[in-house]
């Protein structure tokens, strides 16, 4: 799998990127440090224990990696994440957070498909 | 070469090291997890720091909580901010642009974009301390020059008034830190820091109306007549003539300070000062200030007609209104002072104006000129320019860059003016106004010393002088050479700036020439010719000196039956008959009354040459006969030092007055017997 796959299975834009970034090398590194962020765990922690303020930070910084990364579909649902916990938590935010779960595993998944086939 | 450091402030790891890997080739990074330690690494090291680039949305403290306190500690001016949000709404960059941001990327941000906007805003950055800097110097450079100035007048003033030298170095601080305690108390006054300095650099001329006053006044020993006093009193008036009648720099804020303080620094807060009776506030705070520092220097130093008063004592004395009557505000301001005004006195050199009085100076010019502008948004470049000029037009300062290749000579508008160039030179050596303006040899000069700099110290002054107006005029030019980048810097360049120093060089040699001579003869003074004797002798030892004392025989009498008018006119012939008997080069001089001094140089025979000198120092004047009766001493007898020569020649001088007068005598050893049996007997 190229890293150029991996963008396409997660629905992200790999022009774009290396576009902006310029180099392969730069984008394959960050695109692996992904996988080891923890703003998605303290998303998910803090909205459950209803601290919304941190759970909007932790939705911002993934919106805000994402922006970097190129990686499209996952800043889109993060974004609306984002606005909906802007000054607290609003009712559209726990069907907006289904779908940042959804498209973070999405992500998740096609950057450790690509990782695995890595040499060494 | 040491990198320059940029302070990465950003909570998302991941956001803060693809910044750091575009960025670490050229520069090394700090990384601040959020604001509280982007503020902890400020506070530390902020003068390290050449970019700060901020995230808005962090803990703890946000990207506006880290701009709120960068303005509150005044840490916006040192470090530029470059925001690097996703937060793009125009609220949140216009605030951000309010709090002194210089530039705002927006996320998701281009590689090269980023480069080049951290690259510049940090060029910009370096260049716009360097010219702080450069400013630093100038004002610097200008107080060098007042302090040079001010020793000066302090030894001319030394040399009329008996007082000690540094009376005016005395006033003039106490001037400074009464000012500064009363900007602290009222702004009632209008005073900045600029003000302060030039006020207390005018209070060097105050007393320079006493140019004008007769000696014999100026030094009598004990009370002054009434008539005396109004002469004495003149010289505040005389002073603020003098001044007025420059021929130029009469629209100088400088010059007008110092004509009011010359004029009015005996006026009293009770309005029974002279010469106008102002009352109150009308007096100038400038006068005010200078006449109390003034009157306490002059109670606590020793003068010809009175003893020091103590430190205690002054003050008691100006408290309680017994010397002078002042604004109460001033009074407080003393006493606040009380231990600062004690060791005033100690201070004997002008060495005390700190660094970090400059300093201030400059930051509050810099603060002035951006005070209107609230926009922060103003382009930083235009801010630039509008600095550079108007720096230049405060210093009256010519600037000018030049490059190596192409071969250039860039001239700023107004200096190109002034020296009728064209702004933009190219191939200035060839270029035919510049060379008029430079004269034979300068370029060339210029040049070489410009190449015998080095990066690490690239700096080099020189006077010269140059063609202004089809007039000579001596300038100073400062400059700095500039270098390449590269591990071996090559020279690339200067900028400098030329400051025209004609008036002043003129104004001191005219000064000093005035002091060094006497009034009515216009032979030179005692002191000064005592300083070109040793002079002379110090630089050729190995010639024949002789000092001749000379006193008129029985000149009271001449002035008590003829009157004094007639005694001017007989020290008047006389100077003139000493000018005639010797060469150019030997000096005559009035020591003081009717005494009188010719030093020479001789290297055949002396007996001969005094003989002629004296039958030419015998005259008539308006058919009464003028005797004079002369001591001479030779170096070849006493020895090369003044105060030998001085001494033997009084000797033989009592020698000749004792024999009879109407004669000269040379000093030998036997006289020193007679001298000293005489003295023994008449005490």
């Amino acid at each position: 799998m190229t890293l150029k796959q991996c963008y396409e299975a997660m629905g992200a834009d790999y022009d774009e990127v290396v576009g902006r970034l310029r180099s392969e090398r730069l984008v394959q590194k960050f695109v692996l440090k992904f996988l080891d962020d923890k703003s998605f765990e303290l998303l998910r922690t803090s909205y459950e224990s209803g601290n919304y303020e941190e759970a909007f930070r932790a939705a911002h910084t993934i919106k805000g990696m994402c922006q970097n990364l190129s990686f499209t579909k996952l800043g889109k649902s993060s974004s609306e994440l984002t606005e909906s916990l802007r000054g607290g938590v609003s009712p559209n935010t726990p069907a907006l957070l289904d779908c940042v779960c959804a498209d973070y595993k999405e992500t998740t998944d096609a950057i450790n498909a690509f990782k695995a086939e890595l040499p060494g | 070469m040491k990198k320059e450091i940029i302070l990465i402030a950003d909570d998302s790891e991941m956001n803060r090291s693809i910044l750091a890997d575009m960025l670490s080739d050229r520069y090394d990074i700090i990384e601040a997890e959020d604001g509280v330690q982007a503020v902890a690494v400020m506070s530390t090291r902020l003068s390290d720091i050449s970019l700060l680039l901020l995230d808005i949305v962090m803990p703890n403290l946000d990207g506006f909580g880290v701009l709120e306190t960068m303005n509150k500690n005044g840490w916006i001016d040192a470090v530029p901010v470059i925001i690097i949000s996703s937060e793009n709404s125009s609220s949140h960059v216009e605030r951000a642009y309010e709090l002194g941001t210089t530039d705002f990327i927006a996320r998701p941000f281009d590689a090269l974009i980023v480069q080049h906007r951290v690259i510049n805003t940090i060029l910009l950055y370096a260049k716009q301390k360097r010219l702080i800097g450069m400013v630093e110097d100038q004002v610097y450079e200008k107080e060098r020059h007042s302090d040079l100035m001010i020793d000066i007048l302090s030894h001319i003033m030394e040399f009329r008034n008996g007082e000690s030298g540094s009376h005016i170095l005395h006033v003039r601080t106490l001037t400074d830190m009464l000012l500064t305690c009363l900007l602290n108390k009222t702004d009632k006054y209008n005073l900045t820091m600029a003000d302060i300095s030039m006020i207390s650099t005018a209070s060097a001329l105050h007393d320079v109306g006493k140019m004008a006053i007769d000696e014999k006044i100026l030094n009598k020993p004990g009370k002054l007549t009434p008539e005396e006093f109004e002469i004495m009193k003149t010289h505040s008036a005389i002073g603020a003539d003098m001044i007025s009648d420059l021929p130029v720099h009469r629209q100088e804020p400088l010059v007008k300070v110092a004509r009011e303080i010359c004029r009015w620094h005996h006026e009293r807060w009770d309005g029974r000062g002279y010469p106008d009776g102002l009352k109150g506030d009308d007096i100038p705070i400038s006068a005010q200030v200078v006449a109390l520092a003034d009157v306490y220097d002059a109670l606590t130093s020793e003068r010809v007609y009175k003893p020091p008063f103590t430190h205690e004592e002054a003050i008691g004395m100006i408290v309680r209104g017994e010397c002078g009557a002042f604004n109460p505000l001033l009074i407080e301001c003393m006493n606040e002072n009380i231990e600062q005004f004690r060791q005033s006195r100690e201070q004997s050199s002008p060495d005390d104006i700190k660094r970090h009085k400059l300093r201030r100076i400059s930051e509050e010019m810099l603060r002035g000129e951006g005070g209107g502008v609230s926009k922060r948004t103003l382009r930083l470049l235009d801010k630039e320019r509008v600095r550079n000029s108007f720096y230049a037009s405060m210093t009256e300062a010519i600037q000018f860059e030049y490059s190596v290749d192409p071969s250039m000579v860039t001239v700023s508008v107004w200096g190109a003016k002034k020296l009728g160039l064209d702004e933009i030179i190219m191939d200035p050596k060839k270029d035919a106004k510049l060379t008029a303006v430079l004269g034979d040899g300068t370029w060339e000069l210029l040049s070489k010393r410009l190449h015998a700099t080095t990066p690490e110290k690239p700096e080099i002054r020189l006077d010269c002088q140059l063609h202004i107006d089809n007039m000579v005029r001596w300038c100073r030019v400062a400059m700095r050479s500039m270098w390449t980048d590269d591990p071996t810097p090559k020279f690339d360049g200067a900028i400098g700036t030329v400051i025209d120093i004609h008036d002043s060089r003129t104004k001191i040699a005219e000064l000093e020439q005035k002091a060094s001579r006497d009034n009515l003869t216009g032979l030179l003074n005692r002191a000064s010719t005592k300083a070109q004797i040793e002079m002379r002798m110090q630089e050729r030892p190995e010639d024949h000196y002789a000092l001749a004392e000379i006193d008129i025989d029985d000149f009271k009498k001449v002035n008590d039956v003829y009157g004094h008018a007639f005694g001017d006119k007989v020290l008047q012939k006389l100077a003139r008959q000493m000018l005639g008997s010797v060469r150019r080069s030997d000096i005559c001089c009035r020591a003081g009354g009717e005494e009188f001094f010719i030093f020479l140089e001789y290297n055949t025979d002396i007996e001969r040459t005094i003989d002629r000198i004296y039958s030419n120092l015998c005259f008539d004047c308006d058919g009464i006969n003028i005797s004079v009766s002369m001591g001479v001493a030779l170096g070849e007898t006493v020895g090369l030092s003044y105060d030998a020569l001085y001494h033997a020649a009084d000797v033989a001088l009592y020698a000749a007055k004792r024999g009879g007068k109407h004669q000269y005598r040379f000093f030998d050893s036997s006289l020193e017997g007679v001298l000293k049996s005489e003295t023994k007997q008449t005490r």
